[in-house]
Parts: C-alpha cells; structure tokens; sequence
C-alpha cells in the first residue's frame, strides 16, 4: 500500500527513490530492511498493479522505473478505504476502553 | 482476464528467468550503491558507506530468492526435483520398487477389469440421446419384460403418453442358404427405432416410419462393425443386399459406430423393421398374434415431464389397450385377469444386459473380493515403507535438521508414495484391458457368444485414478506421518539400533493383523465358492451328459410342406442311427439344461391342485428310444414305442417327482393326466432329470411321443450318443441330413458343453475368489515373513545375550514366534468375525454349502494358520542359528 501510495503520488520512481521516499514521508518511523522493498514489487509487477520500465538516473545509471497502472490505483483505494475501516475500527475500541 | 495476464508473465519469467534475475541484480546493486553514495556525502568513509547500506538492505541473496518465489514456479521445481529425488530412490532399491510396482499393478488390474465389466453392464448410459428419459414399459405383477406386437401397435397408435416411442426384439438370422448355420446377430425394430434413439446413419439413412408398415419391403440397416467386415466399409454397400433366413434384404443404411443396439451383452449386426416380420415367418406370423410375447416397447418421457406423469397416461390409457388386445385363446377367467392388468414403466438409461442380470451379485462380490486383495497389498506396500522408514532415520534427520520442515519431507515421501501409484496404475491399466478381454471370453458361451464394450470411458478412467490416489494414501501417509516424527538430536546422536519406538512397530502388527483377517476372509469367500462348484458339478443330473451329440434341425426354410415333416424327421433319424460310430440316437423338442421351456397345466385323475402353481406340469415330446440314448433310467412301465402312434391311446411318461406329487405311493401307471382337451394315459415313470438348470430344485416333468404330435414342429432335437468323440461325428452327419434335404438348418451342440456352460458363473467365481484368495494368502505370508524377519534383526542383541546364558534353541524360536502367534489369533478372530458378517451378502451364489459352516470356517483359518506360521518360521529359526559370540561383537 506505501510502495502504491507513493508511486501514485510521484508518477514513476525507481527502487531506491521509493524506499526513500517511504523514510521520509514516515519521519524515518518505518524503518524496515530495504531489501524486503524488491519481492514486494515482484509481486505487485506479477499482478499487474504497477509496470517498470528501464530508465537512466540523475546520476547517469541504469534503473528500472516503476509506474502504477489503472489496476494499480483501483488496488490503492481499495486497500486505502481497508486499511482505514480496520484503523477506524480500533479506534473505536481503544476509545472505548 | 486478469489470470491469464498474470499466466502469461509468469510463463515469460519461465523463459526469460536468466534475464529477470539479471535485472534484478542490477536493480538491487544500485539501490546499494546509491545508498553508499548517500552515506558518504554525509560524512562516512567509502567502505564503512557501502557496508551501511548492505546492512541497510538485508540479505540480498534472500530477497533474490523471495522475489523468485514471488513469481511462483518455485513450487513446480521443488516438485520436480520430489519427482527426480523420489525416482532415483526408488531405482535404488528396485527389489522394492518392484514388489510394490508388481503386488499394485494386480491389485489395481483387477479392480480396473471387474468395474470395467461391471461399468459396461450395469451402470454405463446407453450412448444413445438423453438415456435418462428412456423407459420401458412393463405390463403385469411380474413386469412381463416383453409384448405382443398388438399391443405395440395400439401403444405406437394412441401414444400421448411419450414423446416418441420404439419396439425392438433381439433375434439371430441365418445367413447360409442351407446347412450349418451362419448367424448375424439381429434386431426387429419398429419405424421410429432409430429416431427416437437419436441414431443417425453415417452411410445412406435409418427407417422411415412408413417402411414399418404392413407389406413393406424387405429392407435392412446393418451395423458399423458389420459395414466393415462385410462391405469393407466401402459406401456402395448401400443398395446391396444380405440374405437373412434364405430371404434379400436390401442395406439402405448404416449405424455409427458407437451404436451397439440397446443390448450390452453383444452388438447387433443387421437391423430389419417389425413389418418383415410375415416375410421370414410366413406361415406362423406373430404381428397379430395377441399371445405371442416379443417386443421390447420403449418409450421417452416428454422433456421437462416427470416419469410420473408419463405413468398417469400409461395408466389412463391402459384399459383400452388391453380391451383391444386381449388374446382370443385365453379362457374366460384368464381373459378377465388379462384386462386387469396395468402398465408400469421401468427407467432404461442402462440398456439391457443378460450378463448383468445373471452376474449382478457375482460382480459385486467378485468387486469386493479384489478390492479386499488391494487392501492387502496396500497393508503389504505399507509394511515395506515402514521397514524402509526405519532404516532411513537417519537420513530424515539429517535432511529436517539442516531445516526441511515436516511437511516437506512428508511431502517427499508422499511423492514417492504416488510415484509408486502411478507405476502400479499404468502397469494396472494394461492387465485390467487384457483381464477385462479374458474374463468376457470365458463368460462367452456356445449359444451367446459376448461381445461386451470395454472401451475406457471416464467413469472407469476415475475409477482407476481415484484407486491409485487412495491407495497412495493409504499405503503412504501413515508411514510418512510416523517417519518424520523424530527427536532430531536422540537420532543423531546415537547409533541407534533399538529406536525403542513401539509405536511404529505397532502401526506395523496393526497392518499385518489386518491382512490376516482380510485374508481369512478371501479364504473362507473360495472354499464357499468351491464347495458350491464342487456340489453342482457332483449333481445327478439324471442323464449322462457324456458323448452326446445334439443336432439342432430347422426344416422352416427348406420348403418341406407340414405334412411331409413328419416323414422327413424319420429318414434323418434312420440315416443318424446308421452312421458308423453311433451307438444310439433320438429326438425331442426340447434338450435338458437350455434356456427353453414348455409347461402346461395339468388335471390328473383324482387329484386337485391346492395353488396353481402346483398342477405346472414341464412337458417335452420325445421319440421312442430318448430315455436310453440319455441314460435315464425307465423306473416304472415302458417306454414309448412304435405303437405309440397318431391312432393310438394318447400316452404320457411322467418323472418320479410328478408320479410322487399326483400320485402319492399309488402306482401311477395306468392313470390318466387331463391338458387342454385331451387325456393322456401314464404308460412310465423314469427318475427326475435336470430342465433348465443343474441347481434348480425337482420340478414335476412329463414326456409326451413325438409319434402322437398332430403337426410335426418346425425345429427338432436329435440326440446322438457316440463311442467315439463327439465332434467326429459333426461332417457324417451334416453330410447324411443333407441327403435328405439341403435346405435345413442345423446347428450342432455338445451337451456336457452346454451343461458346463450353464456352470460358467458359479465357476467363474469359484476360480477367481481361489486365485484371489491364494494371492491374498501370498501376501500374508510375505508380510509375516517381513515383520518376523524384522523382529529378528532388531532383538540380534538380546537373542545372542540369551543364547550366550545357555537358552535352548528352541526357546529362541518360540520367542521370536510368539508375538507372531499373537498377530495370528487376533487377524483370525477378526477374519472370522468378518467371514460370518459377509457371508450372508453372498447366499444367493451357493449351493448346497451353508456361510456359516464350522468346518468350512475352520479349514480356511487352519490354512492360513499354517502357511503364515512357515512364513514366520524360516526367519524365526535364522534366529536361533545366530552365533551369539558374532552377533554380540557386532553389537
């Protein structure tokens, strides 16, 4: 959902642009091994919410630019509006507690 | 939509994975690198950055890994190499391999052959157009399966009832113009046959309603098979013509080849309408005959009707049918029965099968019998899996300790198990096609030929898989489910020679137990079905069935005019009796143990009847000289002689169980036995002989003289007994009747072939529950020997330790025998258990041997007791040759 949230909000970004800018957005809370950022995007490529295509950096290099598709944004609101009955939900109990 | 985009990029990461990997690679070592830069423009050393973000990043190897799992073909290659691993154990113990590959392929052939008969007779759907709305329709409290062509024609008539409905009778035509017969299997069927059955022709057409009617041409429709063998499946057949019973019909037609007829005991070859029927029988036609019973009458139910409605109309319509339809011939009170009578109509999706009437319980039990067998060499494959298991501990620990879950290695050994399925099935599947072919012949008789479908359809396909997937199952799990539950460390630490498990080793007593019991019952199931052929072989069946010749002669054809029959039957029987090689020689209407019958009933003198069933009397008309040509013994008075003829006194000779019935201790000659108008004189007794088969009880039989029939038959029986063999006798006489006229048919029969014929069934099951059953035994046997054999090795130590204390060698023996013995009194409690509770289920297949006979029961758990406790013994008394001094050095 992070990885889909960011790449709707920036167009296309490639691998390390993404975990960056998950950091950032977070204030650095969510830290995670970086590493784990790849099969996730395996898996969203093999479903077909975002498609990469090869590109060049700022730096001149090689890297594989990640696009989400039309599947993709349907898959963001759907997770979006999920992620937040479940939130509003635990809300409600921490509240009423 | 979405899946098969989703196919799609998984199968061009199959084929392009290197490329992939490659990416990714590349994709991950400049997110690193970038990282690294990062690192050092804020301050860090070169090497320290680039450390940073390796940390930063995790496992590399392990998320490469992730990603290709997440294009998900990891688990067909995990499952391929299951395959390759599970393949390359077992061709390292092909021993094993085989035994298991050989004992599955028997167990699942037999499965597979008996279901694939049982299929094509009893539950495959015709291949016809919607099978499920078929119905027959029956008439009377017995369900009369066939009609008289009146009441077809009246049903074909006024039919609101169906949406279509045909008439067919099975029939053979001679194809030879005189002679020994050559016959095409037939079928009289109705206009609309074909057009209601949905079967098109593939060459020229089907019937039309019209050529159904009365005076039509003599036309015929044949049959693929048919087309093929005799017109070469060349279309010009169409148009040329097949002589049946000395008569041209001309083909206009051919079935396809999935269309047998409605019959599954055979096919059909030629196919004739109804209307031709006066063409072949001219002088005795049955379409307006209201008591002759021919037809089969089908209907189909409307679509979207309920068989219940369709049995409303049959009922409102019934009562007109049978007022316009009652037979003539009937007297009165007979008449008034007939016009109560209703229909009732019986669902045919099935199609009609003999075999399957007859053979219906013996299928089913045949059924169970080798599924039983497979049970047993599931117990017997499990058994061996478990021995394996334990010696491949070590290699299950080792694997689950450098971290294959449980799971996995159950996974392993279930692909193994499988594997071995799969090679059992296949090689089953070949035997089950021949077993399937060698059964129908042996079940194939003289008179009926079988010529049953045993093509593979899915619903024997399924069957077959389902038993492999079970059988995996069954033999598989339980020892991978045991193998794998180990303590690791226990396992490696130790070289352990006594894994101190008991719990295996009881999964191991359980099976063997099992199969004794299984196999008990299999044992008792073939002394059953043994006693019962033994008893009927051994029945008196009062005539010899020994040398005797009979000479089927149908003089229809031949142009003789009925009166002039007589005569004719007399010169073939002086010129039989001449032949060199005969020693005497008869005639009758009927011969013993056929399927046909004449019974009449009977009024004799003094006597009245208290059911009517009882004054039933089964009548045949034989020439003078039967009796002694069959050897059956004349008890009383004489037989019939030239005497006996149109002018004289009519005579009857009546068996012992009549004489007894009407007659008590009376001595019945003398007496006189009434039938339709006529009174019969009692001139002899002669001792009770078998009619239409070995097993039925004692019937009430009379004979009448072949001199006293007013109209000589159209079809007569000579009885030849010879002093030579039987089938010699074939050319002389063929040769001697065709002197007297070409133009008759003949058929020869050997008459202890037909009697053993008529034993087919209860022999069949006698032979194949005693190969089963000694199978079984085999596999009994084999196990004990295993799980003895195991013991053995297992208690080497403790046998030596013993040894070396001074234990005599027959202690040792006794104790290696002992927990056998115990296995063996509970597998025979149980198998007795079992026999009693089955043995009822089967009745109807005995004869003269009771299920529950102690000493049947106790013979078969005395076998089997014998023969497992030698196959316990040898590997017992290995044991007790062991040299304690070696064997505790080893230890």
């Amino acid at each position: 959902m992070l990885i889909l949230k960011m790449l709707a909000r920036h167009g296309q970004l490639h691998g390390y642009e993404i975990a960056n800018a998950i950091q950032q957005v977070s204030d650095e809370v969510l830290q995670v091994e970086e590493g784990s950022l790849y099969p996730a995007l395996q898996r969203m490529l093999l479903k077909g919410w975002v498609t990469a295509e090869w590109g060049v950096t700022a730096g001149n290099r090689r890297a594989r630019y990640y696009r989400p598709t039309a599947a993709g944004h349907k898959q963001l609101l759907a997770e979006v509006e999920q992620y937040q009955r479940v939130n509003g939900a635990i809300h409600k109990i921490l509240r009423a507690v | 939509m979405i899946r098969m985009k989703e196919l799609w990029r998984r199968l061009r990461y199959r084929f392009l994975g290197a490329r992939f990997d490659h990416d990714l690679e590349e994709e991950m070592r400049l997110h690193v690198d970038l990282r690294a830069a990062d690192g050092q423009a804020a301050g860090l050393a070169a090497d320290a950055a680039q450390a940073a973000a390796r940390r930063q990043f995790g496992n590399a190897t392990q998320v490469q890994e992730k990603s290709r799992e997440a294009w998900g073909w990891t688990r067909i290659d995990s499952w391929r190499q299951d395959v390759r691993y599970g393949l390359r154990t077992l061709a390292a113990n092909p021993g094993f391999t085989a035994t298991a590959v050989l004992s599955l392929a028997l167990g699942i052939g037999a499965n597979t052959a008996i279901f694939s008969i049982l299929n094509a007779v009893l539950l495959r759907s015709l291949p016809v157009e919607d099978p499920q709305g078929l119905v027959q329709i029956r008439m009377g409290a017995e369900g009369d399966d066939e009609l008289t062509n009146p009441i077809w024609e009246q049903v074909r008539d006024r039919q609101t009832a169906f949406s279509g409905a045909l008439a067919y009778a099975p029939d053979r035509f001679d194809m030879a113009d005189g002679g020994e017969s050559h016959n095409a299997t037939g079928l009289w069927v109705s206009g609309d046959f074909f057009r209601v059955l949905g079967v098109p022709a593939v060459a020229g057409r089907v019937f039309t309603r019209e050529e159904d009617r009365r005076g039509t041409a003599p036309l015929a429709v044949i049959s693929y098979s048919f087309w093929k063998r005799n017109f070469d499946g060349n279309a010009g057949a169409i148009g040329k013509t097949v002589r049946l019973n000395r008569h041209t019909f001309e083909v206009v037609g051919v079935t396809p080849p999935w269309f047998r007829g409605l019959d599954r005991d055979w096919g059909f070859d030629v196919a004739i309408p109804i209307a031709c029927e006066p063409i072949l029988h001219a002088e005795r036609s049955s379409l307006d005959e209201r008591a002759a019973w021919w037809l089969r009458i089908l209907g189909r139910v409307p679509e979207g009707e309920s068989l219940e409605q369709a049995r409303e109309r049959m009922r409102a319509l019934a009562p007109e049918i049978f007022r316009a339809t009652v037979p003539g011939i009937f007297p009165v009170d007979e008449q008034r029965n007939y016009l109560k009578n209703s229909f009732f109509l019986k669902p045919v999706a099935t199609g009609f099968s003999e075999v399957g009437a007859q053979y219906r319980t013996a299928l089913y039990t045949l059924m169970a019998i080798v599924g039983v067998v497979l049970l047993i060499a599931c117990a017997n494959i499990a058994n061996l899996l478990l021995a394996r298991a334990g010696a491949r501990q070590r290699e299950f620990s080792v694997r689950m300790a450098i971290g294959a879950g449980r799971a996995r290695v159950i996974r392993q050994l279930m692909t193994e198990s499988l594997l071995l399925a799969g090679f059992g099935t296949a090689a089953g599947l070949l035997l089950a096609g021949w077993g399937g072919r060698l059964l129908v012949h042996f079940l194939s008789t003289q008179r009926h030929p079988l010529d049953i479908d045993l093509s593979l359809d899915p619903r024997v396909l399924a069957f077959t898989i389902g038993a492999a997937l079970v059988t995996a199952v069954l033999f598989g799990l339980a020892p991978a489910l045991r193998a794998t539950r180990v303590e690791l460390n226990q396992v490696m630490k130790e070289h352990t020679r006594t894994p101190a498990r008991s719990g295996r080793f009881n999964l191991g007593k359980a099976l063997v137990a099992g199969q004794v019991a299984l196999s008990l019952v299999l044992l008792v199931a073939a002394g059953l079905f043994l006693g019962t052929l033994r008893n009927l072989l051994a029945v008196d069946a009062g005539f010899t069935r020994h040398n005797i010749l009979i000479i089927a002669a149908n003089v229809e054809q031949a142009g003789i005019p009925a009166a002039k029959r007589a005569g004719a039957y007399r010169e073939i029987s002086d010129r039989l009796r001449a032949l060199p090689g005969v020693a005497s020689a008869a005639s009758s209407v009927l011969t013993p143990i056929s399927p046909e019958g004449w019974a009449q009933m009977v009024r004799p003198e003094g006597w009245v009847s208290k059911s009517p069933g009882e004054a039933l009397l089964f009548l045949n008309r034989v020439s003078p000289g039967y009796f002694a040509t069959m050897r059956t013994p004349l008890l009383l008075g004489r037989d019939f002689g030239d005497g006996d003829g149109m002018k004289a006194r009519k005579a009857i000779i009546v068996n012992e169980s009549a004489a007894r019935q009407f007659f008590g201790a009376a001595n019945p000659i003398g007496k006189t036995i009434g039938m339709d108008k006529d009174e019969y004189q009692i001139i002899g007794v002669v001792k009770d002989t078998k009619y239409n088969r070995i097993n039925e009880n004692g019937r009430n039989i009379g004979y009448l003289a072949a001199g006293q029939d007013a109209e000589a038959p159209p079809q007569l029986r000579f009885t030849l007994r010879a002093d030579v063999p039987v089938e010699t006798l074939i050319p002389a006489a063929r040769a001697a009747i065709g002197e007297v006229n070409r133009g008759i048919s003949l058929e020869f029969h050997n008459l202890e072939t037909q009697v053993s014929e008529s034993l087919l069934q209860p022999r069949a099951v006698a032979l194949l529950s005693a190969v089963f059953g000694l199978l079984a035994l085999l596999l009994a046997m084999v196990g004990l020997y295993g799980i003895t054999s195991y013991t053995v090795t297992r208690r080497k130590g403790e046998v030596a330790i013993r040894m070396a204390l001074g234990a005599p060698r027959d202690a040792v023996v006794w104790l290696m025998l002992r927990d056998v013995a115990v296995l063996l009194a509970v597998g025979v409690a149980m198998g007795l258990a079992a026999s009693l509770a089955a043995g009822r289920l089967v009745t109807s297949l005995l004869f003269g041997v009771r299920p529950r006979d102690p000493a049947q029961l106790l013979g078969a758990a005395a076998i089997l007791a014998v023969a497992t406790a030698v196959a316990a013994y040898v590997p017992a008394r290995r044991a007790a040759r062991l040299d304690p001094m070696a064997a505790l050095r080893e230890e």
